[in-house]
C-alpha cells in the first residue's frame, strides 16, 4: 500500500537522454506533422535552437510515468501542466513532485519536469484519488 | 502580460470541432510506453494515462494543421503546446471505440520577451465511452507565434 502524506516526494523519475528517434515514433502516435520535432534545420531557421524539440505531450508523459509509479494505489483524477521551456534531443530530464495536501481519499500534488540540473521545462498540479476495493 | 481579443478571429471561440472516434490499440499502447521509457514492472494491460490526450487529439475530426488553420495559422510556423489540463472520470481501455467531441474555447493575443507576439488558442475535447459516459475531458492551449504581427 502506497503511503502518501503531506511533504512526500513522488520522484525522481529520470531519462538520461531524450532521443530524436523517439520523437519520430511519437510524431506518428500523436499524428503530429509539426516539423520542429523532426527537422533540426527548421528549428534553426525559426531561431528556436539547433536540435529537434521534443513533443510537449511526451514531456507530460514523463510526469505521468512518475505519478504512475509513485502512487500505484491511486487513480489519477486530474492533472494540469504548463510548458515553460522546450526540451531538446539529447537533453536529460527528471520528473518529480511532492504532496501538498491530503484530503480524505484525495492527494493534491505539485509536479514538474526539469532539464539537466534544475531548469524547469514543465510545471503543474495533480490530484490523485485512492482506489476503492 | 495583457491578453487582447484577436482582430478577425472573434468568431473562433465556440466553434464546434468535427466529431470523431478513436480506439487505443494494444500495439500503440506498447509503443507509447516504450518511447516514454515507462517502467516495465507496471501491470500488464495498463493503459498509459497520456492516451487521454492522444485519443482526443487523434480522435477529434480535425488534425493539428486544420486546428491551426481555424486560427488562421500555418502549422509549419511552429505551434507550441502551452498547457494541458486532463480530468479523468473513467478508466482508459484498449480495444474500446471512444467518441470524441470538442470545441474551441477561446483565442487571445499576447506578447512576451521570448516569443514576441503570439496567440493562445484554447480548445476542449471530451472522450466518451460507448455508453456515452465521460472518460476524460482534455483542455489544451496552443501558443501560435505571430512573427509577422
Amino acid at each position: 500500500m502506497t503511503s502518501l502524506t503531506v511533504g512526500s516526494r513522488l520522484g525522481p523519475w529520470m531519462l538520461a537522454a531524450v532521443r530524436a528517434e523517439q520523437m519520430r515514433v511519437l510524431a506518428d502516435l500523436l499524428d503530429d506533422p509539426n516539423q520542429i520535432h523532426l527537422d533540426p534545420e527548421l528549428v534553426r531557421s525559426l531561431g528556436m535552437g539547433d536540435r529537434v524539440i521534443n513533443q510537449g505531450p511526451a514531456n507530460l508523459g514523463y510526469i505521468l510515468n512518475m505519478l504512475t509509479i509513485a502512487a500505484r494505489d491511486f487513480e489519477l483524477e486530474r492533472i494540469h501542466v504548463r510548458f515553460v521551456r522546450n526540451v531538446f534531443a539529447d537533453d536529460a530530464v527528471t520528473a518529480d513532485g511532492h504532496v501538498d495536501d491530503v484530503d480524505r481519499d484525495r492527494v493534491h500534488c505539485t509536479v514538474w519536469l526539469d532539464v539537466g540540473d534544475a531548469e524547469r521545462a514543465v510545471e503543474g498540479t495533480a490530484t490523485l484519488r485512492r482506489q476503492l476495493g | 502580460m495583457t491578453a487582447l481579443p484577436v482582430a478577425g478571429l472573434a468568431h473562433v471561440p465556440g466553434t464546434a470541432l468535427p466529431e470523431g472516434t478513436f480506439t487505443i490499440s494494444r500495439l500503440e499502447n506498447d509503443q507509447l510506453a516504450d518511447v516514454l521509457g515507462q517502467s516495465p514492472y507496471l501491470d500488464a494491460g495498463h493503459v498509459h494515462p497520456l492516451w487521454a490526450y492522444i485519443a482526443t487529439q487523434r480522435g477529434i475530426g480535425v488534425g493539428i494543421a486544420e486546428l491551426c488553420a481555424i486560427a488562421d495559422f500555418d502549422v509549419n510556423d511552429g505551434p507550441m503546446l502551452g498547457s494541458v489540463d486532463i480530468e479523468y472520470s473513467g478508466r482508459l481501455q484498449v480495444d474500446v471505440q471512444y467518441r470524441v467531441v470538442g470545441e474551441v474555447v477561446g483565442i487571445e493575443r499576447k506578447s512576451g520577451r521570448r516569443v514576441g507576439t503570439f496567440d493562445v488558442l484554447t480548445y476542449r475535447e471530451r472522450l466518451l465511452a460507448p455508453d456515452n459516459s465521460e472518460v476524460a475531458t482534455v483542455t489544451n492551449s496552443f501558443i501560435l507565434p505571430r512573427r509577422d504581427r
